[in-house]
């Protein structure tokens, strides 16, 4: 079932929209005690909401979201909600403002079931680095959901919401899609505002949408897109009309399938994704075998970004005005200090120290200035495979998802996880993720189709025919 | 020992927008704490800043009145550091790609001080100590308020220099519209580096650099004593060392803040929230276009094209307004001399006196060019100008109304003179007597009869000329 058929039901009555939203929060209480897919459950905020939603539905008003129960990953800003991005840092955090997307959603009357879990400030892979602890995958919880937006992915393929949104800014919607077996759709960078989504890396951030399937995450991108003057990084190319294609023919496309990322995945994985190439080659597309030579340098110019980025942002978490402050310190320097000691977890507290080590003056050029050169190069590695593609077929991540306890405890290693996704986020470009195929252990794979920058209503269409010939696996919902 | 000391300049302003860099937060001086302060300016997660384009405007005009390339690229960087009065912990700065650069002015002494780079950036907020209670807080209403850093090379060689050069830098901006430039109120606020080097060496000592400093006069005591300091040092045959010192008006010193070693390490890196400054040509010359004339450009007129001597061009140039007034004086009446009087004695004691201000009198520069009008014609002496204007400062009214009702108009008719002036000088034969006898300054006296006896409406001249014939 799509939204648009919820909508539907909606609409003839059905059902009703307190009544759907009750069948959510119901099903969260009983069972995500064990997921901890969510932060914060909105009990009270979203039965009134939902009321709200049903007057419209009522007085024939209704937009395409009215009363459609949504989630909120946690450094999306709600206001009188708190959003603590899974930190200590910002435990009581209660933002006095919506992001840009949440106004979007609120003129449509949607519903917010609350804000879902994920890796500290979005900084992992796994979402096991949240303080209020990770999040288990649905499909098996001694698994980890994949992160950075594993509470929004889980929430989603355990049934706690018709759709979540969520943030992706190296693969953090893609990759825990992938390891909980549902849709992810990462727009282009500008499409949707990023006014109140709490900054990781602000020159890779882009809001995201997690859902059952390809035409969900269009129907909500239809709605949260567009330029916002109180972003000046988002775009007016971003014109909507994201399911238009849906159900078109799609014989007469180019499917470039790059070599490096399959290079790098397990045999899994690499076999489903070239199954799925056959799908489309069988539907009468050009599967055309194509290179993304700098692959190679993506992590690491990822890595050097992001972080230079991230220990600036996160600096306003200094205890003074932003972030619980430490009972310690004489002088302003120590309670700094002894704040940002307190209050942020290990792999953020990683991520900082390696950004200000590439921002320093002397390391400036080798690190930072390298990276932004690789940065270059991808942008005119994907110009060039978009000249004879249309879209491109990769792996979503080069496994599925692992035993919780079992990676998260190597950063290197889950950093070159990241292989896989970056790359789209380093170039800016849309990317949506779908299941295809299952492991011996039942674990979804994931692969993504990476488009042109805002093109996103032909990866959505690509993923979709994919999807209708597809049959999904059902988790413990 | 005598040297030369070398100093370069650091020079804040604020900009005069209407609001702030990057919110929509009111741009104003003063009122209560934390009143101006709004999520985006305060930094508050999920922010984002947005650019006063007028802000860019005013930096770019900054440019033009210091001769400056003004650049169609320029970009918005990060300065990182910890600060309570920084809740962002980075204030967003132009460190690779300034709006404006290479420019310079020429100062007093006929040196050329090059400007390296003038950019935007944004002010912090303030610390308000309170140590009875012991505690620090934090006011956050000038977090955000833009700023433009203007850069010079080290190219200044005494104090003369650097306080013309700061005074022709605030009256510029003044014209511009850029900066109103006021010192005491941290509008315009001034940082010299100084350093000193033997008498013909072209190789520059190590320099320090003097923070704090909130009037022309305190640049020029705080520049003393560093130069006596440091004179000091090197004569012991010791070593300046590269540090940030604070002057301290009240004792007339500068102490120590913090060391090279102390320094940050800013870890710039390009802002990711704001695209590039990008300009067309065309729109740097739309800009150029909206340039008022230079004050220095001025005084090159009044003192050259209108022959006024260089002290009054300076008095009327001190501010914009005044001298806008008077170019609309003139215009309308090129008597410059006369107006120049009449403004720079009459209206400019009735401003002293009243403390209004130029823009808020019943005066129009029209009203002062037809008095003007009249002195010069002879229609009304130069003592009835003054008159004129101070019944115009104080009722308002028509010049030339003013002038006939209170019988100002002088009568150039001279039947009737004859008789007045000769019962005159019998009234003061004594006087007359003894001035024939050698006495010259008696005319005076003879004339002030005179010209009392007449009447207001009585031309002076005409008086002179009488007097000075029957007195021969």
């Amino acid at each position: 079932m799509t939204l648009r058929d919820l909508r539907y039901k909606l609409d003839k009555k059905e059902i009703g929209a307190v009544e759907l939203t009750q069948e959510y929060l119901q099903k969260i209480k009983e069972r995500d005690g064990v997921i901890k897919s969510y932060i914060t459950v909105c009990q009270d905020g979203a039965i009134a909401q939902a009321k709200a939603a049903q007057t419209v539905i009522d007085a024939g008003n209704s937009k395409p979201l009215t009363g459609i129960p949504l989630s909120v990953k946690d450094n999306i800003c709600t206001e009188g909600v708190r959003t603590t991005c899974a930190s200590r840092m910002l435990e009581d955090f209660v933002p006095p403002y919506n992001a840009t997307a949440i106004e979007k959603l609120n003129a449509e009357n949607y519903v917010m079931l609350g804000k879902t879990n994920m890796d500290e400030f979005a900084m992992g892979g796994s979402s096991q680095t949240s303080y209020f602890g990770g999040p288990k995958n649905p499909y098996s919880i001694d698994r980890v959901t994949g992160g950075s937006s594993g509470g929004a992915a889980a929430a989603v393929a355990a049934g706690f919401c018709a759709a979540a949104l969520g943030s992706d800014t190296g693969g953090s919607v893609r990759q825990p899609s992938a390891f909980c077996g549902v849709t992810g759709l990462k727009p282009t960078y500008g499409a949707v505002s990023r006014w109140g989504l709490i900054a990781f890396a602000s020159s890779l951030d882009q809001i995201g949408v997690v859902a059952n399937n390809a035409f969900d995450t269009g129907y909500i991108l239809n709605t949260i897109h567009g330029y916002d003057e109180n972003d000046a990084t988002s775009s007016a190319a971003a014109k909507g009309g994201y399911t238009k294609l849906v159900g078109s023919d799609i014989s007469k496309l180019r499917i470039g399938v790059p070599k490096e990322f399959l290079d790098g995945s397990s045999d899994e994985v690499k076999a489903a994704v070239l199954k799925a190439a056959d799908f489309y080659k069988s539907l009468g597309c050009e599967i055309i075998e194509c290179s993304l030579p700098s692959l190679e340098y993506a992590v690491s110019a990822y890595y050097l970004i992001s972080s230079a980025e991230a220990a600036s942002n996160l600096s306003r978490f200094d205890g003074i005005k932003y972030g619980s402050r430490s009972g310690l310190g004489e002088d302003f320097n120590e309670l700094i200090k002894n704040s940002r000691r307190e209050g942020f977890g290990d792999e953020v507290k990683r991520r900082i120290m390696l950004g200000n080590y590439a921002l320093c003056s002397g390391y400036y050029d080798a690190y930072y200035n390298n990276a932004r050169r690789i940065r270059t190069q991808i942008r005119k590695e994907y110009a060039a495979i978009f000249e004879k593609c249309d879209v491109i077929l990769t792996p979503t991540a080069p496994t599925t998802a692992y035993k919780i306890g079992c990676q998260e405890n190597d950063p290197v290693k889950m950093y070159l996880a990241d292989i896989c996704t970056v790359t789209v986020n380093i170039a800016g470009l849309p990317a949506i993720s779908t299941t295809c195929g299952y492991d011996l252990d039942g674990m979804p794979i994931g692969m993504s189709l990476t488009g042109k920058a805002f093109d996103e209503r032909t990866i959505i269409a690509v993923c979709d025919r994919f999807e209708k010939d597809f049959e999904r696996k059902e988790c413990m919902r | 020992m005598n040297y030369q000391p070398v100093m370069g300049l650091e020079i804040h302003c604020e900009l005069l927008t209407s609001s702030k860099v990057f919110c929509t937060c009111r741009n104003e001086f003063g009122g209560g704490a934390n009143t101006r302060v709004c999520p985006r300016c305060s930094g508050m997660p999920g922010t984002l800043p947005l650019l006063n384009k007028g802000a860019v405007r005013l930096a770019a005009k900054a440019g033009f009145a210091t001769n400056c390339t003004v650049n169609n690229y320029s970009a918005f960087d990060r300065k990182n550091y910890f600060y309570p009065d920084l809740p962002k912990a980075y204030q967003i700065t132009q460190f690779d790609s300034p709006i404006c650069t290479d420019g310079y002015i020429d100062v007093t002494g006929g040196r050329r001080i090059r400007i390296n780079r003038i950019h935007i950036e944004e002010d912090a907020g303030k610390l308000v100590h309170d140590d009875y209670e012991g505690v620090s807080m934090a006011d956050y209403n000038r977090c955000g308020v833009p700023l433009i850093e203007i850069v010079t090379e080290p190219d200044f060689r005494s104090i003369e220099e650097v306080q013309d050069f700061v005074v022709q830098i605030g009256s510029r901006l003044k014209y511009a519209g850029v900066c109103d430039a006021r010192m005491e109120q941290g509008s315009l606020r001034v940082d010299v580096n100084i350093s000193l080097m033997p008498y013909g060496s072209n190789e520059f000592g190590t320099r320090a650099e003097i923070k704090n400093l909130n009037s022309v006069k305190s640049i020029g005591r705080a520049i003393a004593y560093e130069i006596q300091r440091q004179s000091e040092i090197l004569d012991k045959g010791g070593k300046v060392l590269q540090e940030t010192r604070r002057y301290n008006e009240n004792h007339d010193d500068t102490k120590a803040m913090r060391s090279k070693e102390e320094a940050h390490d800013y870890r710039y890196f390009p802002e990711p929230d704001i695209p590039p400054v990008l300009f067309t040509d065309e729109e740097i010359d739309a800009i150029r276009r909206e340039m008022p004339e230079m004050p220095h450009r001025r005084f090159e007129r009044y003192t050259e094209s209108y022959g006024l001597p260089d002290e009054d061009a300076k008095l009327i140039l001190a501010q914009k307004e005044f001298s806008d007034f008077y170019d609309e004086a003139v215009k309308i009446m090129p008597e410059y001399k006369l107006i120049s009087n009449l403004m720079l004695g009459e209206i400019s004691r009735l401003i002293n006196e009243t403390g209004r201000d130029i823009t808020e009198l019943n005066i129009s520069p029209a009203d002062v060019a037809e008095v003007a009008k009249m002195a010069a014609d002879g229609a009304v002496s130069k003592g009835s100008a003054k008159e004129i204007i101070t019944i115009l400062f104080n009722e308002g009214g028509k010049p030339e109304e003013i002038a006939r009702s209170k019988g100002f108009i002088m009568s150039n008719d001279t039947s009737g003179l004859d008789a007045v002036i000769d019962e005159v000088l019998a009234t003061n034969a004594d006087a007359v007597e003894k001035y024939k006898a050698g006495n010259d300054k008696l005319f005076g006296f003879i004339m002030g009869q005179a010209i009392k006896a007449c009447g207001k409406g009585a031309n002076p001249g005409l008086i002179k000329k009488t007097l000075s014939q029957k007195l021969k």
